[in-house]
């Protein structure tokens, strides 16, 4: 009976207190279904938000989960979400055989590539070579740093800054499709490009 | 065998020491500022510099706004930061190894509203991001969420 009337006071007390902190999770900002996860820890107590606009409050020192409330939530972190840099984006641009030439679908993907970099007022660029198993471990170090190599002086050509861009090649590591050793795999001869 | 290693080792400091000296220096940069609006502010080393479009960030850095200001930064591993105004973040520890996308991260937000998109830091290890606020711990499995400390 006391301690029923303790924690009606505890709860009481505790609403009575100011909102200290709040934290929300959004949906997923990359356009995947659903929102991720966050938890919140204080001391002993840990409260998991993992849905959409799920939501926890810290008063009194002591975070606690509320009701989402997504219009809240918009007004609060309004200026913080339209402040937002566009996000990193990723692709990936196919070879042939043993060469540094692109394929023709891979041609378009190149020039949405281009025009992604051309959006942000301030870019970053990771160029990352890799080749299948056919030839040498060794020559296709060298072949997937050439592909990385082609696809940033395309770039620089096309106005890119060479200074924001980076390039690796890593041969017949981390391969797409895993295939025995001397196979020709088109997925495999690629270069993966983050622009940021 | 250790004492090799210990030989070995100070060659190496000595050299180091010798031939780059300002590399020690020059920590490797771990973001860029990509949206600038209004006061908006990074102070290194108790140094409060104007934050511009395109400028680093590195370890140890806590980016600020005044009233009205906002700042957007994303870091090598693909997370994305955007504050509101009247916000305080240090970005405390920055850890990332691009060949494996393994990492760690500590922000600490101590004040103001701050939102995130997490990267490849807790894509590769879940709970290996973490934002630290004046009374919590935030544990990061992914991906967005926002964060406001009053």
């Amino acid at each position: 009976m006391h301690r029923r009337v303790l924690v009606a006071l505890a709860l009481f007390t505790l609403t009575g207190c100011p909102r200290q902190e709040l934290y929300v999770v959004l949906p997923n900002a990359d356009g995947r279904p659903g929102a991720g996860k966050i938890s919140v820890n204080e001391g002993n107590t840990r409260t998991v938000l993992d849905q959409p606009f799920a939501s926890a409050e810290t008063r009194g020192g002591q975070p606690a989960a509320i009701p989402p409330d997504p219009t809240e939530a918009q007004t609060v972190f309004k200026q913080a979400i339209a402040a937002r840099p566009m996000l990193p984006a990723h692709f990936r641009l196919y070879f042939f055989l043993d060469t540094a030439l692109l394929t023709p679908e891979s041609g378009s993907t190149y020039r949405t590539v281009l025009e992604n970099i051309k959006q942000r007022p301030a870019y970053e660029v990771e160029i990352v070579g890799y080749t299948d198993t056919l030839g040498s471990e060794a020559y296709n170090a060298g072949l997937s740093l050439e592909r990385a190599a082609a696809i940033r002086d395309t770039l620089v050509w096309g106005g890119v800054d060479p200074k924001a861009i980076t390039i690796a090649g890593r041969g017949e590591r981390d391969p797409l499709v895993v295939t025995g050793d001397q196979v020709p795999e088109p997925q495999n001869r690629r270069v993966e490009i983050t622009v940021r | 065998m250790r004492c090799v290693g210990r030989i070995a080792l100070l060659g190496l400091l000595l050299l180091t020491c010798a031939t780059a000296a300002p590399a020690f220096a020059e920590a490797p940069r771990i973001g860029q500022i990509k949206t600038v609006s209004g006061e908006a502010f990074v102070v290194r080393g108790g140094e409060r510099l104007s934050a511009k479009i395109g400028d680093p960030v590195y370890e140890s850095d806590t980016i600020e706004t005044g009233s009205g200001g906002t700042i957007g930064v994303t870091f090598i591993d693909n997370t994305v930061f955007s504050t509101g105004p009247e916000t305080q973040v240090a970005l405390s520890q920055f850890r990332f190894d691009s060949s494996n996308s393994h990492g760690e991260m500590l922000a600490d937000v101590k004040k103001g509203s701050l939102s995130v998109v997490s990267g490849d830091i807790t894509h590769s290890t879940p709970g290996a991001m973490k934002i630290r606020t004046p009374t919590a711990i935030l544990g990061v499995s992914g991906t967005t969420f926002a964060v406001k400390v009053y």
